[in-house]
Parts: C-alpha cells; structure tokens; sequence
C-alpha cells in the first residue's frame, strides 16, 4: 500500500504541474497583454503632451510672430526678430530642443540656430501630413545628440485668424523628463501589476493544488475501498495476491504464505446471528495483526479464511511464529455475552519451496489446511509430493468431471468374511476409473483430488447409485450381501445428505438395513458437529456407519461414545505385519477389545495372509478383508467365484 | 412571432432602402455640382478672347467669410458656396474659375486694374462701388449684429453700440452702416476700428476688445451655429439690416465677360444647380430668382 499510495502523490503531483504549468501560460498572456498595453498607453500620453505643448508654442510664440508672412519668399527683419524674441527663452532653457519653420516646398525659412539645413524630408508622410493641415507627433531618437529620444511635433503653421496655414513648424521637444516621468510611472504599474499577476497566480495554483489534493484522496480511497475489506479493514484478495507477488519478487525471496481458517465459524454465524459473526472476524483479524510482525501482511480473503503472507522466515520459525498467533486466537473471545473459543486451521505453503507462484502457492497452503482441518493439527505445513500435487489434481479434476458424465466409472467389490463361518457377511464398493489413457486407475489416484474439490459430492452420489443398483440385481440373483460404500468427510458436512440417502435406498427399493456407508475416522475429528448429526441420522434411516482406516487417523473416544457406529475397520498398517510386530499386536487387541466393549462390529482389512487370518482368529475379530480372500472383483465376476449357491469363498492363491 | 419578425425585417429593409436612396440621391447632387450643369458652347464663344486664351478666370476672395468662403482644414485650400458656385459657373462656361484669397478691401481696385477677373466675396453690390465695377448679383443678405454669448453688454440694436468699440472687415458696407449709426450716438461717440479680415475683427470681439461684430447675416448666423465658434458669440438680435445683393464685381469695361457670367448664372438659376448649392451650405434664404446686373446700385 505504501508504494501504490507513493505513486499515487506522484501522478497527483504531476497533475499539479500540470495545472500550474497551464494555468502559468494565460497569466503570463495576460501580462504580456497589460504590459504592452501601458507602454502603449505611455508612449500615447507622451506624444499627446508634445502635441499640445507644440500647439500652445505654435499659437503663443510662433504664430504672432508671423503676422502677414509669406514663407516662400522668406521672413521679413521684422518677423524673424519677433520669432526670434519669442522663442529666444525656450530655447535657451532647453523647453524646445529644436525648432525650424519651413514652407510648404520643405525650405527651412527659420530654425533656432540659424542653420538652413537639416530637417524632415519633404516627402516624409509626417512632413506631408502637417502640410494637409494635420499634426504628426513621434518620438523618435534625439538626431543630433547622441543617444536619448525627443519628441518630434509636425504641425501646420497658422498666423492668422482666418486659418491660413503659410508652412510647416518642425519642432523637437526634449522626452528626458517625461520619459523619466513615464519610467516611473511604468515602474509602479509593472510592480502593481507583477504582484497582482503573481497573486492571481498563486490564487489559481491553490485551487489546483486543492482540486489534485481532493483528486489524490479521492483516488487513494477508491484504491483502498478496491484493495480493502469493508468489514475488518484488511487488505482483500485483490490485494493479497498483489502483495502476495510483491513478496516474492522481494528480497529476501523467501516466506511463506499462510491461509487461516475459522473452525466452527459456520455455528457462530448459525446460532449467534452475523452480527456476531462479524464482531468475531473483526477480532480474530485484530488479533491476527497484533500477533505477528509489523512486517507481515494479514488479508482477509473471505468468509472466515484470512490470508498471511510472512516474509523471510524458514518453516520453523513460520510455525513457532503462528503458534503465537494460534494462542492469541484461542483465547475467549465474548460475543453478545457468551464466551467462545474460536480454533483455527493454518496451511502453510513456504516458498520458493511449494510454489513460484501466488496461485500455486495458495493451493499448496489450501492442500495443507484441508490436512490441517481433518486432523487435529491446526498448523500444517504442506508436505509436498504427489497426492498434494496441486497442477496435476486440476487435470485430474477436469477429467474426473467429464469421466463422471460419460461413466467411465466402474465399481468393483472387495468381500468380507465373517471369521466365525468364512461366509461372505458383506461386500465394499470400490470405485475404479476406466481412464481412457491411463488404464484402470485406482481410488488413490483420484479420491484425493476428488475430495478436494466438490467434486467428491458428485462422485459419492454416482458410487450410491451404482452400489445399490448393482445391491438390487445381486439380491435378485440371490445373494444377500450387504453393500458398504465409502462417503468422505465433506459428504458427511453437505446439509441433506441423509435425505439424499434416505431417498436413493428407497429409488432402489432395497432395504436400508443392507447399506453400510464407511466413513474415514478423520471425518468424525473435524467438524464434527456436522458429520455427527449426519451419523445419527444416517443410521436412523436403518443404515450402518462404519469407521474406515481406523487408529491411523484421530478420533476421540468421545466421539466414538456419541456417534452410533455399528463397525470397526482396523487399518491394514496394523494388520499387515501383525504376526511380526508385538506393537500392532497390541494395538490390533486392544481395538477389538475397545470396539466390542462399544458393541461394534470389527473388521480387519489388509488380510494377506492365512497367519494373519489365524491370529485375527484368535483375538476374536468378527471379521476379515483382502487379497488373501479376494480381490476387489466386478460384482459379476464375484457371483461366479463363489459358485452358484456357495457362500463360502473358493481358496485363493496368496499373493493375489 | 414569426410574422411579426418577417415584418420587422422587411421594415429593416424597407428603412435601409430609404436610407441609401437618399444618400443615392444627395452624392448624385454633390458629383453633379459639374454633372448637372450642362456645358454651353455659345457662353464659352461669348467670353472675351484673352480670358479663353488664358484658360482661367481669376476671382479675388476673402476666406474669412465662412460660410460664403473660408479655409479648409488644410489651411490652403478656399471652401464654401462661393467657391461652389464659381466651379458651376467654369463648368457652365467650360473655363477654369479660380478663387484667389485676395485682401477684400482693395479686390475692387484690383479688379479694375486688371489683377484679377472679378471678385467673388459676399461683397454687397452698392452705388458707391459700382463707380468702380459691375456686379452680377447672386445673393440677397442684410446685415446683422454679433456679440460676446450671453450678450454682458445688452446690445440689441445699432443704438446700443454708441459709447462702445465695434469691429468690422474693413471695406465692407457694414463701415457704411456703422459710420451712418455713429452720427446719432451724440456725447458718447462709437469708435469703429476695422481689420483687414472678418475673422481678425471677430478675433477682437472674442479676446473683449470690441463689443460687437457687424457682418452679413449669413456668416453671423454660420458663426453663432458652428460648433467650434457657437460657444463664443450670439447674434444680438434676428434683425436684418440694409438688406441688399451681392454681386459678382467685374470691371466695368468687361461687359463681355460680365454678360456671359450673368447668363451663365442665369442658366444655374434655372436648371436648379444654384439653389440646389444654396441649400448645401444652408443658405437657402437668400436665394435670388434670376440673375441681374447692378441691381443694388440702382436701388439704393
């Protein structure tokens, strides 16, 4: 934000300059205009001060002089005594720098000095202008002395009162003083006017500088609204992938991305209100911020899933890190009066480690939260490897979707014997990919992108369907199997899916009592508020819930109390090398001793031997599952190796 | 609306139509001054041989006589009816008729002496001068009284300027008259001082010197309307004294050159050129209905 926010100031400052520089451009116009127009105005005032200077010297001096005078053939004695007195002064004193009388022929008849030289060119407009009878006024430069100006007036000479004009007066006035006189007077308009332009500049600099600023704040917000989350004040997704880059492409290059999610967040929304839901994102995102360093980025990218970008820090220290950060969120938070205890799951994805990009490392840490959030860690830290490998489950995804559409699905059956008379006491529905490319692909190729995505919904409600069609034509043909179908913890968190169950059995119209849905023991750990409920109502319906892959994931024995779970699958790790391995014993004795004590059902998968067959035997487990019995074989192809009436299986070579 | 508008256009037109048409009209009248007048070849024949030999008829003038005749701006160049009047008659008669600014009191003399063709100078055609030329009369005028504006001394009459100093164009018949006026001032004498040109007397009148002006009412009329000159002066009354005809004054031994001049004159009286001049300088009122020769003298 801080850059964004420094480019900001800069384009708003460059339209500063913009504005200044433009609005500069009319002030400076204007004052070119005015100036011009004083200087103008002064010259004007100068030529209009000799003219009627000239005028009164004319009239006052001139003209009485030469009463009668006839220019053009000279002046009398008389007259040019006259003139002479009356212009003698003014001369002397430097009021009239020159003055010549000339005819109209341009003859110079009397001039100040006596010389009969010099003068205007008869063919001169202003001397032709003043022999029409008009007056010609110019400053012009001083001819005779050297550098300086005067006024030169043109003007006809008229003795009489008649009006006669008998010649032209030719006279230069000194400039020195009104031109010292206009400086002045020039001076205090360019200073008036300089400050006044100078003034109106600032003026307009301040609206636009005032108009940018306001531009600037306005644009700045727009920004952080568009970058923002309205509701804690976090930087949003947007923003998030943006600083998500800049964290890679920074110094050190070495991080993690972090992705936080509310357990429970749902209930609180559900039962407190969004109100509450609110005041406790506001929390967890203060909370968020106040446990990590100043130097990390805390989004909120929605719902209840924040991101954390957490710069420069190795796996361990990214999880003491949010260890801290776990506490602090962990503490009771009051809302509406009611004290809580929020959990929270942290998938962590380092980089460069699990990704070069921001999309590749969100999945990566979406990877890893899914593991944190079925498990009882709350900070993970993506492994890595093949399951988790993100690119690929797209692909696998994508293909699924349209495998699905076009039933390119198969189930296959894996039998379980009941170990007290070797019959077939129930078949598992195991879902094989006829992959038009790969081949036959089994579930762990598959399963774990599925279940990533919601594609596990689809694909649950296809193996249903099928188990229980497949179910309807076996019971058909005789055979009494009850049918197990895998359901994911994600099926167990989708609202309605009992309903949805309730209503397929009954499509089929087989009887509810023959289904048996497996579900993994993770799926009970999460959430389990949900998935219980589902529990209880699955079995409601008649159906059987049983516990797959049990002791190596988590569930508490709580758990186990409140869930009406009717089966106990204990996970082959612990059966396969049991005749080798005191622990597994141990462990294998004890899970049927527990799951019998709960009035469960156990069965024993990963059954490759007949030692292990024995030993199972021997500790009193109800039943067994695996290759040493059969292979997961089409339900047809399993009506045929059990012969036609037989429901005791034929012996199978080991190692199949 | 819209035809309100149509009608206020077309009046616009209509007015602009007017406007120019009468402008049409007046410059016709002002280039027709020459256009108008018809050359006549028989009054050119009539001239006498010396004056067609020279090409020129020479006429003395004194332009301080506005409007009859003044300076123009230029300070050069003569305006005014008389001026008018004398390029008809050169266009009437083919000839150049040229105004020459001439001292009005001595034109008579010069004239019969042969310096100048004939004088053309407002000059009053009277008894006394018609001793030494002839006149072709073209103007009837009497004479008026010009005072100070606001007329500080009360003169409304000729009585009023005994005991005072008037001013006058020397040579002109208002000296007559005021030497005629004086006789009956008694114990306070009239002094009259005269100048070579009306403008110099007026100057005495403007600066306080004299009371009064005496001039043709023409040109005390022009001067107490002109703008320039209406500030300064007034007439003292709208009496006309003594009226009488000007005459254009030729020597009395140029019959020839003062018959086609009246037949000339004659011809403008007719065709509506001359009154058409009189009414561009605003002097309509002294309009004479045909041409005479020495008909002031004889009335007098």
């Amino acid at each position: 934000m801080r850059l964004r926010s420094r480019s900001g100031a800069e384009g708003g400052s460059r339209l500063f300059v913009a504005y200044a520089a433009a609005s500069l451009v009319p002030v400076a116009l204007l004052g070119a205009v005015l100036v011009n127009g004083y200087r103008d105005d002064a010259i004007r005032q100068a030529e209009e001060q000799g003219r009627s200077q000239a005028v009164v010297i004319a009239e006052m001096a001139v003209a009485p002089a030469l009463e009668d005078a006839d220019l053009t053939a000279g002046l009398t004695t008389a007259q040019r005594d006259r003139l002479q007195s009356a212009t003698d002064f003014a001369i002397f004193h430097g009021s009239v720098v020159r003055m010549r009388l000339r005819s109209f022929t341009g003859q110079v008849v009397f001039s100040d000095d006596g010389s009969t030289v010099g003068g205007v060119p008869v063919a001169d407009p202003a001397f032709t202008a003043a022999a029409v009878g008009s007056t010609d006024v110019a400053v012009v430069p001083d001819p005779e002395r050297g550098p300086g100006e005067v006024i030169r007036v043109l003007e006809p000479v008229v003795p009489s009162a008649s009006g006669r004009a008998i010649g032209v007066l030719e006279l230069y006035l000194p400039y020195e003083t009104i031109a010292a006189h206009l400086q002045r007077q020039m001076s205090v308009t360019y200073w008036r006017l300089g400050v006044g332009l100078v003034g109106l500049y600032l003026v307009l600099a301040l609206i636009s500088w005032s108009t940018t600023r306001s531009l600037r704040r306005y644009a700045a917000r727009q920004e952080h609204e568009a970058l923002h989350d309205a509701l804690t004040g976090l930087p949003n997704r947007a923003a998030f992938r943006l600083r998500a880059r800049t964290a890679l492409e920074t110094a050190p290059r070495r991080g993690a991305v972090v992705l936080v999610d509310l357990n429970h967040f749902k209930e609180v929304n559900d039962t407190l209100g969004h109100h509450a839901g609110d005041e406790l994102l506001r929390v967890v995102a203060d909370r968020l911020v106040g446990a990590l360093r100043p130097e990390d980025t805390v989004t909120r990218l929605g719902g209840d899933e924040f991101g954390v970008i957490l710069p420069g820090l190795g796996s361990e220290e990214v999880v003491t890190l949010l260890a801290g950060a776990r506490a602090r969120l962990t503490e009771e938070i009051v809302l509406d009066g009611i004290p809580l205890t929020i959990e929270a799951s942290f998938g962590v994805a380092l980089y460069p480690e699990h990704g070069a990009g921001v999309e590749e490392l969100l999945q990566s840490a979406d990877a890893a939260m899914y593991q944190g959030k079925r498990g009882t860690v709350n900070i993970v830290v993506y492994a890595g490897g093949g399951v988790a490998h993100s690119t690929q489950w797209l692909v696998v995804q994508a293909e699924l979707r349209h495998a699905l559409e076009r039933d390119e699905l198969v189930l296959h059956y894996q039998p379980k014997i009941r170990l007290a008379d070797g019959e077939i006491c129930g078949v598992e529905a195991l879902v094989r990919w006829q992959h038009p490319v790969r081949g036959l692909l089994p579930p762990s190729e598959f399963l774990p992108a599925a279940e990533q995505s919601g594609l596990i919904e689809p694909l649950t409600a296809w193996v249903l369907n099928r188990a229980l069609a497949d179910q309807r034509d076996w019971l058909t043909a005789g055979r009494t199997w009850p049918v197990a179908v895998n359901v994911s913890a994600r099926n167990l968190e989708v609202p309605g899916f009992a309903p949805f169950v309730a209503a397929t059995v009954a499509g089929y119209g087989v009887p509810a009592d023959m289904l048996m849905l497996e579900v993994t023991e993770t799926a009970l750990a999460g959430d389990a508020a949900t998935a219980t409920r589902t529990v209880i109502d699955l079995v409601g319906l008649g159906a059987g819930v049983a516990v797959d892959d049990f002791g190596v994931g988590y569930t508490s024995l709580s758990q186990l109390r409140n869930v009406p779970v009717s089966e106990i699958k204990i996970d082959q790790v612990f059966v396969r090398g049991i005749t080798r391995n005191p622990q597994s014993e141990a462990i294998v004795r004890s899970v049927i001793e527990l799951a019998h004590g709960l009035g469960c059902w156990v069965t024993a998968e990963g059954v490759e031997t007949a030692e292990v067959r024995a030993w199972l035997e021997d500790a009193g487990c109800d039943a067994v599952q695996g290759t040493l019995l059969s292979a997961p074989l089409s339900w047809t192809d399993l009506i045929e190796t059990t012969g036609r009436t037989g429901h005791e299986l034929p012996a199978v070579p080991a190692g199949m | 609306m819209t035809a309100f508008r149509t009608a206020l256009a077309s009046a616009a037109v209509l007015l602009v139509a007017a406007t120019t048409g009468c402008a049409g009209v007046k410059g016709e009248a002002g280039a027709g001054t020459a256009g108008d007048v018809a050359f006549d070849q028989g009054l050119h024949d009539a001239l006498p041989q010396k004056v067609r030999d020279r090409g020129t008829i020479r006429l003395a003038t004194d332009p301080s006589y506005p409007p009859m005749e003044s300076y123009g701006t230029d300070g050069r160049s003569i305006i005014g009816f008389e001026p008018d009047l004398a390029a008809a008659l050169g266009a009437v008669l083919g000839i150049k008729v040229e105004m020459v600014a001439a001292d009005f009191d001595s034109s008579l003399d010069e004239t019969a002496a042969g310096t100048y063709d004939g004088v053309l100078s407002a000059m009053t055609d009277t008894a006394e001068r018609e001793k030494i030329t002839d006149f072709v009369n073209y103007f009837a005028a009497g004479t008026s009284i010009v005072v100070q504006r606001g007329n500080a001394h009360g003169v409304t009459d000729l009585k009023d300027l005994c005991g005072r100093v008037v001013a006058v164009e020397k040579g002109t018949v208002q000296v007559d008259l005021l030497e005629r006026s004086k006789r009956g001032c008694g114990t306070q004498p009239m002094t009259v001082r005269t100048y070579k040109t009306n403008s110099d007397a007026l100057l005495q009148l403007r600066t306080g010197r004299a009371v009064a002006v005496l001039s043709d009412y023409p040109t005390a009329a022009h001067l107490t309307t002109d703008q320039r000159t209406r500030s300064h002066f007034q007439l003292a009354s709208t009496v006309q004294y003594e009226p009488g005809l000007y005459g254009l004054a030729v020597a009395r031994d140029d019959t020839a050159l003062r018959d086609t001049l009246r037949d000339a004159l004659d011809r403008l009286i007719r065709s509506g050129a001359y009154a058409e001049l009189l009414e561009r300088w605003g002097l309509s009122s002294g309009a004479v209905k045909a041409s005479s020769v020495n008909a002031g003298g004889g009335e007098d």
